[in-house]
Parts: C-alpha cells; structure tokens; sequence
C-alpha cells in the first residue's frame, strides 16, 4: 500500500525537484564549456604574457613581469601593425560606411526585381575570406589580372604590382575588405530605413523640404543609432583583421601590410614566443573589451 | 508644360538611379564572375594578356583534379566539423536560451559574458587553444575543431535563438504550468516546437561560420583533419599555383554557403547583428 502512495509523491518531488532546478541545469552545459574554452585560456594568456616562453628553446618558462609588455611598447614592427590596423579600420569602415548607406538609399525603393537583385548584393558576404583572398590575387595580378588590363585599356598608367609594391599593399587589402562587407553595412541600413515610418516623410513632404533636407534632417538622425551599430560591428570585426592579410600579402612586402592579429599569430606560430605573442593577444583583447563594451551599451540602450 | 517636365525630370533621375544599382552590382559581382570562369579555364588561359574574359571552352576537368587533391577530403572535413559544431551549438544553445529568456538565468552578467566572448579576437583564443589540445593530444583531430568552434557557435547560438524564444508569447507555457505540466514537459512538448525554424536558422549561420573559418582550422590541424579554406591557403601557397583547380575549389567552398545564404536572407540582418537589429 505505502508503495502506491509512494509513487505520485515520487513524481510531484520531480516535478518540484525540476522546476527549481531546470533554470540551472539548462544553461549548465554552455557555461561550463566557455568556462574551460575561454575563462582558462583567458587565464593562461594572461599568466603567460608575464613570462619569456620559447616553445622552441629547452629552457624552461621563466617569468619576467612586465618585459614583454615594455618590448612591445619598444617594437616598432608592433606599432607598425597598429598603424596598418587602424588604416585598415579608420579607411575600410569608413568607405564601407559611406558606400553601404548609397546603396541602401538606392534598393530603399520599390523597383521590379528587388529581391533579386538585394539578393545579388549580398553574395560577397558569404563567401569564405580565404576564397576572397585567393580571388583578389588573381584579380590583382601584375601581368595577367584584370585590374591591371583594364587600367592599360583606359590609359590610366601600367598599373601596379599591386600585392607586391609597399605603397599599394595595404591599399588591396583594404579594396578587398570593403568589397566583402559593404554589402553587410547596406543591408542592415536597409533594414533601418525600413524601419522609419512614411509618415515622418510625408510630414516633410507637407512641410516643403528638399530631397536633401529629407535626408539630412530626417533620415540621418533616425538612422544614427543604425549606423552606430553597424560601424561598431565592422570596426571590431577589422580590428581583427586576418585571413585576407595572410592570404593575399602574407603581411608583406616586408611589414609593410602585416596586421595586429597576423603579427600575434606568427609570433605564437613562427617564431614560437609564447609569451610575447600572448603579450600581443591580451592587449588586443583589451582593445576589444572597450570597443565591445560600447557595442553592449548601444544594443541595452535599442532594446529598451 | 510643367508637368510634363517635373515627369521628365523624374524619368531621368530614375534611370540614373537604376544605372547607380546596374553600375554598383556590376563591381560586386565582377570577382564572383572571375571566380566562375577561372573554375572553367584552360591552363594556358590565366597566362594571357588581354586575359581571358569568356573562355572559349569549358573545361571542367579542373573540378575533377580539385577533387583528387584533397577537395573531396576538405568537403568530407568541412561538412563534419561544420556539421557537429552547429548540431552541439543549437542543441546546448537552445538550452541555455529558453532558461535565459524565459527565467532570466544569471541575469545581464551571463548574457553579456556570454556574448562578450564571441567578440574576443580569435587570435587571442587561437594560442591557448593550441596548447590545451596539445596537451589533450588533440592536435589534429575533428574534436579539437568541433570544441574550438563551440567558443564562438555556442554564444552566437545561445543569443540568436534567446531573441526568438523572446518573441514567442509564454502564455501557452504559462497555461501549461497550470495544467500541471512540469518546466521539462513544457520547454519539450511546448516551447521547443515552437523554436524548430529558429533552431534551424541558427544552425544554418552557426554551419556557415564554421565551414568558412580559418584560423583555427590552420592552427589546430596539420594532415589528418584538413578543411576547404586550409586546403586552398595551401594550394595558394605552393610552389607552382594551380589556378584552375584551386578556382574549382573556391566555387565548390562558396556554392553551398552562398545558396544556404539566400534561403536565410530574410533572418541575414538578425543573424550577422547577433540579433541587435531584427531585419
């Protein structure tokens, strides 16, 4: 008899039991993978960046407080990287940015094959950076890419050794970037311009103002917090610029094209200094706290 | 008279504006098109100048020599390691989610921990993640790319699919605890039939993100374990470049995603904007 009572008290205790619980239990899983994938190697840089650590040499790891950090802040390669970084980030999302919003203003129409051709706009987005990077080289080509045969068929000049030349390294880099991502920036204003109401244009309509005034006074400061968001998104993800670095430059000729992120990865996998390279990773990762931190700040601020 | 020349004027500004859109897709595709025809040119056809702009005849035999150099192998990897990462990411994401948004677990800290950690440069995480599977012996397996993976598919996961089940009304789960229905019972029987299309958006991305990704590819793998963009980075950087096959490779890499692409246009701004703008 006690048995039978048993096993309903039995299933409301589980019932009980899980309701307090799943919560919890639910997010368990993904907390406890990102404690071990991040938080410990958060912590392994972090001790690392103190230490000399080369994987190459028998000795053993050895800590040095703040050297690497004081080597760094000597290393002119290093500045040299935050220099092409920051004119990768300042120029790409810029032109990304500008471009992206004249191209948003001009599919925020309705016109026949729309879809289509919005659909169209967004191929470079999906393509892999590596096969981006591939493509560009062959685009770029000194004697048989099609850059350079179309500048000597407008009679603009020879054209360039364009990967090759210090002077136009970084400037491919940033030509291929901008064609990748500047599909990105435009749909999402797209969507922002979407999201602003005829009515407020058909006030200004009533009102008498010009096209231009329409754009400077209505639609601009609508699409500010847009643009922001945007512009953050783009401005970290450069800031990590690799794939198309190391495919098409390789970060060369020299340095002359190497970025921050390329310049960690081969101190970490060419020359095998651990703790510089981990030095390098964890100011990155400071750069980044801040400029995601404004990111956060923007997206609490558009959800309330 | 008027009329007609505001009608004029306007006519004129539209072809304008459809020539703009003729003139910017043009540019955007151009390379897409290079890519095309550089999968379907002869050997000879990448050494010319003029270079070739239409090749005379398709050759396809750079498909086939793709393959033999480890294309089908960089498809068999890529499609694995894509594949788990985003089943484990949507799987263990769509747990955490449905306890974020609906009981707020953890609060603004966790999400935002969460989410903070898709946004760390991946060069910072490529480091440590080399010595942990180095010491786990893992170098070079699926499991070091399915797990390194999950640093960026689970949080982006966990996030996306918390703003879809934000959109779902909990009423019906609300009348379910009612009825007597434990939270399990009503996140399985409820909530999660509800979510399957965002579940399944979100794989797609968490799928796209994967099969693209380099540098953890690059790092953590040598011979065993060789996916597309690695394979191609190396072909890239041999010896005597195979255009053609390593162009057969690239659209072989970029088909798949670009078509899974179009079926997610509608969710593209939600899902690259980690659900800041909902498209």
């Amino acid at each position: 008899m006690n048995r039978v009572t048993a096993a309903p008290v039995k299933g409301r205790d589980f019932n009980s039991w899980i309701d307090k619980r799943l919560p919890v239990l639910f997010v368990a899983p993904v907390v406890g993978i990102l404690l071990t994938l991040a938080i410990g190697p958060l912590l392994f840089i972090f001790i690392t960046s103190f230490m000399s650590w080369e994987l190459v040499s028998a000795a053993a790891p050895q800590f040095i407080w703040f050297r690497n950090y004081l080597n760094i802040v000597l290393d002119s390669r290093f500045w040299n990287a935050m220099k092409n970084t920051l004119i990768l980030l300042v120029g790409g999302v810029g032109l990304q940015l500008v471009l992206g919003l004249i191209t948003a203003l001009l599919l925020n129409r309705e016109f026949k094959l729309k879809r289509v051709v919005t659909s169209l706009f967004l191929i470079p987005i999906t393509i892999a950076p590596v096969v981006v990077g591939f493509q560009w080289r062959v685009i770029y080509h000194e004697s048989f890419g099609p850059l350079n045969y179309i500048i000597r068929m407008l009679r603009l000049g020879n054209g360039f050794a364009w990967l090759a030349d210090t002077r136009t390294a970084l400037f491919s880099i940033l030509v291929a970037e901008v064609w990748q991502w500047t599909p990105f920036v435009t749909i999402v204003l797209l969507a922002g311009l979407q999201s602003i109401s005829p009515r407020v244009y058909e006030a200004a309509n009533v009102d008498g103002a010009t096209p231009w005034q329409v754009f400077r006074r209505v639609t601009l400061p609508l699409l500010k917090p847009t643009i922001i968001i945007v512009a953050l998104f783009r401005v970290m993800d450069v800031f990590k610029i690799f794939d198309l670095v190391f495919l098409l430059t390789g970060g060369g000729p020299g340095t002359a094209s190497e970025s921050v992120s390329l310049y960690t990865y081969i101190n970490g996998f060419r020359y095998f200094s651990m703790g510089y390279a981990t030095a390098l990773a964890v100011i990155q990762l400071l750069i980044v706290t801040i400029i995601c931190m404004n990111l956060v700040k923007m997206m609490k601020v558009r959800r309330a | 008279m008027k009329d007609q020349a505001v009608r004029s004027r306007k006519s004129w500004q539209l072809t304008l504006i459809y020539a703009s859109i003729g003139v910017l897709l043009l540019i955007s595709l151009f390379p897409v098109y290079w890519m095309f025809i550089g999968s379907v040119k002869q050997r000879g056809e990448f050494y010319t100048s003029p270079p070739v702009f239409v090749p005379k005849q398709l050759e396809w035999e750079n498909f086939g020599r793709a393959l033999e150099r480890g294309g089908a192998k960089g498809i068999k990897d890529s499609l694995v390691v894509a594949g788990l990462s985003s089943l484990l990411a949507i799987v263990l994401g769509s747990l955490a989610a449905y306890s974020i948004a609906r009981y707020g677990t953890g609060g603004d800290n966790l999400s935002f921990w969460i989410l903070s950690i898709r946004m760390a440069p991946p060069v910072a995480g490529v480091i440590p993640i080399f010595m942990l599977m180095r010491y786990a012996r893992l170098l070079d397996t699926y499991s070091a790319l399915v797990l390194a993976y999950c640093l960026f598919n689970l949080p982006f996961a966990v996030w996306l699919i918390k703003g879809f089940f934000e959109d779902i009304p909990a009423d019906m789960e609300g009348a379910a605890l009612v009825d007597g229905f434990n939270r399990l019972q009503v996140f399985w029987r409820i909530a999660l039939p509800l979510a399957v299309p965002a579940l399944i958006v979100t794989g797609l991305f968490c799928f796209i993100f994967s099969w693209n990704e380099f540098l953890f590819a690059l790092v953590l793998t040598r011979s065993r374990v060789t996916t597309l963009p690695v394979i191609i980075s190396g072909m890239v950087g041999g010896h005597e470049i195979m255009w053609g096959e390593i162009s057969a490779l690239s659209v072989l890499t970029s088909l798949p995603v670009a078509a899974l692409a179009l079926l997610l246009q509608r969710y593209l701004v939600r899902g690259l904007t980690l659900g800041a703008m909902r498209g």
